[in-house]
């Protein structure tokens, strides 16, 4: 049991490395022709060098053509910037959009450096990299860039739109990467205008799992709430997805539960259900909701439909 | 020579003070130890992350008797806290601790092995595998409202443990050296199916892995009725074979000429044991440690008599996994740490500090 203990934490010291070292980087490049307007008509010029967010000079020699995204966000924004022609392999967690599954899947976190190889990809996109992947990549002739998790960053919505830009760069998709961070842009604004006047929210407890793991302020999913104004019952835990202890939920009181963990079976009545939450303010005021825990965690275009959905649930009054 | 029988006399000592103080008959330490259980079931029942006073917390529990009324005046939120969360923690922690190192003694009886703890022939590596194969379901693992992974976690403890105890069957016999080696094999072949199974759904690794280290953070007083079907007849059974274990401790052949029948009590305790094993791991996960290291501890306190050992580690079980799980929940406030980390990383220094105290070995 032990050696199966050791992997396991073997297996979540190596995930908290990689996103701690996406982190550091801010999740995003400062590229250097950040204003739209001068992309949009621009053509990208490859060979094209980035680096990417392990800090790895990338060079990309021609617009790829056979990309393999090992990354769900990564290839939620593919799709959603024009580049879906050219993705021929997914990692088996791509799920959107439905055409991302008719490609071929890869596996994104015990990946078999062969079967990479085996779709002669010109792109390869980790978000992960359990050790030299990308390296070795490199040395087949793939080039392989990492574009790491920014789960547990909290300038969400920001770090998104660098990933989403630099992937239209690397693509070639410039203007429809500009436009689709502009349309976001535009309702993160309208959101924000419509709390403008809100000192402060609801007190919230987003699940991510029925053991009580949840979303602390230095998350990603964090970072939606603190553009909600929310109060998240997670402040100060000091890390970014802690396990609460369960009295801590019950004395500070949440005004309404996120469940993350839906399709796990948890839902409103087995929350109801649990000893000693009967008195909780979201229980008894019946301001439980289930949300796809794929567009509230996933780094991707739909981050922003998470936040509109969260914004209606959070202040019904204020978005018929 | 003087000299050196003197200060054999003074290393001496301590054991003698701690024998002295202890007495040497059952009562007298049991009567200390169930006093040391109330003290920490006390202690963990008073603090917690949520700060409440203790004379609350003690009105709370006592409005709880029929006729009293002293919690009326306190916040909803300290009552809810305090009986349906704190409490049944507090007290399924200790049945666990209490279950866990009964059965590890059990074991080291039966298998006359200092090595032994109640996860040796597949316990431990069977309830991860059930409880890991229903995490990762992509089913739902309610149905009507109860969890299906204490279900999945008990069976899969007893189809090991069965397993293991078949496979080393020869004739009508159980030899206990083919016994441990099937249930080291069947462990190997349940946890690299545990293994796969998280690194093939890596989305759930972080319930999965918690779940393996054990914890008590959803403890409800329902859960009580997952364990004590189990533990009460299996703790009586073994309590009522302390003499018969003594005997077993010459050996299997002596035994059997004393009258006992080796392979109808071998098989009786083990099943006893693991069924309570397996109860407590289900609603737990897997807590190591305990039921390897308590029983030795009383050994080391109290010497190495059957009779006084199986309920002596049951008490210093409880006392040690309910201050276990106090720290769990409160060092890393408001966050939880799996009680399994505490458990060793507390206990281990304690156990060699008592091992450096009598140098001697006791098993």
């Amino acid at each position: 049991m032990s050696s199966l203990i050791q992997r396991g934490l073997l297996l979540a010291l190596v995930l908290v490395l990689a996103a701690a070292v996406a982190c550091e980087d801010g999740g995003g490049e400062p590229t250097p022709e950040a204003s739209p307007n001068i992309l949009a008509a621009v053509q990208v010029p490859y060979p094209l060098t980035i680096v990417d967010t392990v800090g790895r000079e990338v060079t990309i020699e021609a617009q790829p053509q056979r990309i393999a995204s090992l990354s769900p966000a990564a290839t939620e924004v593919l799709f959603a910037i024009g580049a879906g022609d050219q993705v021929i392999a997914v990692d088996k967690f791509s799920n959107y959009p439905e055409e991302a599954t008719t490609r071929q899947q890869l596996d994104a976190f015990e990946p078999n450096l062969e079967a990479i190889a085996g779709v002669e990809s010109d792109l390869v996109l980790l978000f992960y990299d359990p050790g030299e992947l990308a390296d070795s990549l490199e040395r087949l002739g793939m080039t392989t860039a990492v574009l790491g998790s920014i789960e547990e960053t909290p300038e969400s919505v920001e770090a998104v739109f660098d990933q989403i830009r630099l992937l239209g760069q690397m693509t070639d998709h410039v203007q429809e990467a500009e436009e689709l961070v502009a349309d976001m842009q535009d309702r993160v604004d309208a959101v924000e205008e419509a709390l403008a006047d809100v000192e402060q929210g609801p007190r919230i407890f987003h699940e991510v799992d029925a053991t009580l793991y949840t979303a602390a302020p230095d998350s990603f999913v964090g970072g939606l709430y603190k553009i909600l104004k929310a109060q998240n019952i997670a402040a100060g835990a000091g890390q970014p997805f802690p396990q609460l202890t369960q009295e801590v939920i019950i004395e500070r009181d949440p005004e309404v539960i996120i469940l993350a963990d839906g399709g796990y079976g948890e839902s409103p009545d087995t929350v109801r259900a649990r000893a000693g939450w009967g008195n909780i303010s979201a229980v008894g005021n019946d301001r439980i909701v289930v949300i796809d825990p794929d567009i509230v965690s996933r780094p991707g275009p739909r981050c922003v439909d998470a936040l509109e959905a969260l914004a209606a649930y959070l202040y019904p009054e204020r978005f018929e | 020579m003087r000299l050196f029988g003197s200060a054999a006399r003074a290393e001496l000592l301590p054991e003698a003070a701690l024998g002295a103080l202890l007495g040497r008959a059952l009562w007298p330490r049991l009567a200390l130890g169930l006093g040391a259980l109330l003290g920490a079931a006390m202690l963990a029942a008073a603090i917690g992350p949520v700060d409440i006073p203790a004379d609350a917390v003690a009105r709370i529990v006592l409005s709880r008797l029929p006729g009293v009324s002293l919690a009326d005046s306190l916040p909803q939120s300290w009552r809810d806290i305090v009986w349906e969360v704190r409490l049944p923690r507090v007290v399924i922690a200790g049945l666990v601790g209490a279950t866990l190192a009964l059965s590890g003694a059990t074991y080291q009886a039966v298998f006359r092995n200092p090595l032994a703890d109640p996860y040796l022939i597949g316990v431990a590596a069977g309830a991860g595998l059930g409880a890991t194969a229903v995490i990762v379901s992509p089913l739902d693992y309610t149905v009507g409202g109860m969890s299906l992974v204490p279900l999945a976690a008990f069976g899969g403890a007893l189809t090991a443990v069965s397993l293991a105890y078949a496979l080393a069957r020869v004739g009508r016999t159980v030899p206990t050296v083919t016994l441990i080696l099937a249930g080291v094999a069947i462990s190997s072949i349940a946890t690299s199916a545990t293994s796969f199974l998280m690194i093939s759904h890596n989305e759930r690794v972080l319930t999965t892995l918690t779940w393996l280290l054990g914890g008590f953070n959803l403890s409800e007083w329902s859960k009580l009725w997952w364990v004590l079907p189990y533990v009460l007849p299996a703790a009586a059974i073994i309590l009522l074979y302390g003499r018969i274990l003594n005997v077993l401790q010459l050996d299997e052949e002596q035994a059997q000429q004393l009258g006992v029948n080796v392979e109808r009590v071998k098989l009786l305790l083990l099943a006893s044991a693991s069924l309570a094993t397996a109860a407590a791991v289900s609603v737990s996960g897997i807590i190591g440690f305990v039921g390897l290291i308590v029983p030795h501890a009383v050994r080391l306190l109290w010497g190495p008599d059957y009779r006084q050992l199986l309920p002596m580690s049951m008490v210093l079980g409880a006392v040690f996994l309910i201050l276990a799980d106090l720290l769990a929940r409160t060092v890393n406030s408001p966050s939880e740490v799996p009680v399994g980390i505490v458990t060793a990383f507390c206990g281990a220094p304690f156990f060699l500090y008592l091992l450096r105290l009598r140098q001697r070995a006791v098993f």
